[in-house]
């Protein structure tokens, strides 16, 4: 049986990618503009509310873990990473620190919604006694099905 | 005179644009993977300036929210269930303010009872009330100690 062997002609696959690098750079700005550093990473159930106000970027943050988690206080003064402390006292001490240095500053407390006011109370009471002017309390958006 | 033509050979200049694709994914995984979409929102409330004097305090001249474990309310004594805060601790608020709208709320919440418990009665309390200009204007949220040496000035055992 005779075989015809027709020389095939090349067709030239290739995919546009001309724009990719548009698409890439409008990412790479995106990330730029809303890149946020992280300065305390405990995982938190954020309690949900209707009323949310802005809070200012590099406020001094005071996290409170979840009860599984220990209820576990961590401060950070909104520009170095978290540190872990243990007493009433050390809160004092740290919010007094960061008072003395901006009268202004603004605190965010970051607690699990779980957490037992008892806590949150003792950190409110050290901010009280340390001068701080205003509190945030971080929340997350409450939905209609929440 | 004979004019020779030469045929310039042409140079082909073009930048290596090969590796810009490799370098642009790496930024971007790198932002994807350290950018945080972090909440930055929340509930605000101001502390008061500090002065060495001591209020008068009266406790008819405000109006008492005592948050329970569980969610419920005591509310100026009353108890109100938690699913009926939504529905009625508004009402209340306002229909007491229209009396004296200088009447301050006092938040104050046991300390068995959750974060989330305290929180979802000030979120109530926060939210704008939509009647005739009438608003809360001082929300006050005191701590144990606080409540504890009000009480030692008002000569009341705990």
């Amino acid at each position: 049986m005779a075989v015809i062997r027709g020389r095939q002609k090349k067709s030239g696959g290739e995919i546009f990618t001309a724009s990719m690098a548009d698409i890439v750079f409008l990412l790479i700005v995106f990330f730029v503009l809303t890149y946020n550093t992280e300065v305390d990473r405990t995982q938190v159930d954020l309690p949900e509310t209707w009323v949310r106000k802005n809070i200012p970027k590099k406020a001094a943050v005071i996290s409170i873990s979840s009860p599984d988690q220990g209820e576990v206080v961590r401060v950070s003064t909104g520009e170095e990473m978290s540190l872990p402390v243990s007493t009433n006292e050390e809160v004092i001490t740290f919010a007094s620190t960061v008072v003395a240095q901006d009268p202004a500053k603004e605190f965010i407390i970051k607690a699990d919604a779980d957490v037992h006011y008892q806590k949150v109370d003792a950190v409110l009471d050290a901010l009280k006694q340390s001068k701080v002017k205003v509190i945030f309390l971080l929340s997350d958006q409450k939905t209609v099905d929440g | 005179m004979g004019v020779i033509n030469i045929k310039k050979r042409e140079i082909e200049s073009e930048i290596f644009t090969g590796s810009m694709a490799d370098i642009s994914f790496l930024l971007i995984i790198y932002f994807m993977v350290t950018s945080v979409f972090s909440a930055t929102r929340g509930l605000d409330f101001a502390l008061p300036e500090d002065n060495n004097e001591t209020p008068e305090i009266k406790q008819e001249d405000s109006i008492d929210v005592f948050v329970q474990p569980g969610g419920d309310l005591q509310l100026d004594g009353n108890p109100m269930a938690k699913e009926q805060i939504a529905d009625k601790l508004l009402p209340y608020i306002m229909e007491t303010l229209r009396e004296n709208p200088k009447k301050p709320v006092i938040l104050r919440t046991d300390p068995d009872a959750t974060y989330g418990n305290m929180i979802y009665v000030f979120d109530i309390l926060r939210t704008p009330i939509e009647d005739g200009g009438i608003k809360i204007e001082t929300i006050s949220i005191p701590t144990q100690r606080e409540i504890s040496n009000i009480w030692t000035m008002l000569g009341v055992a705990q």
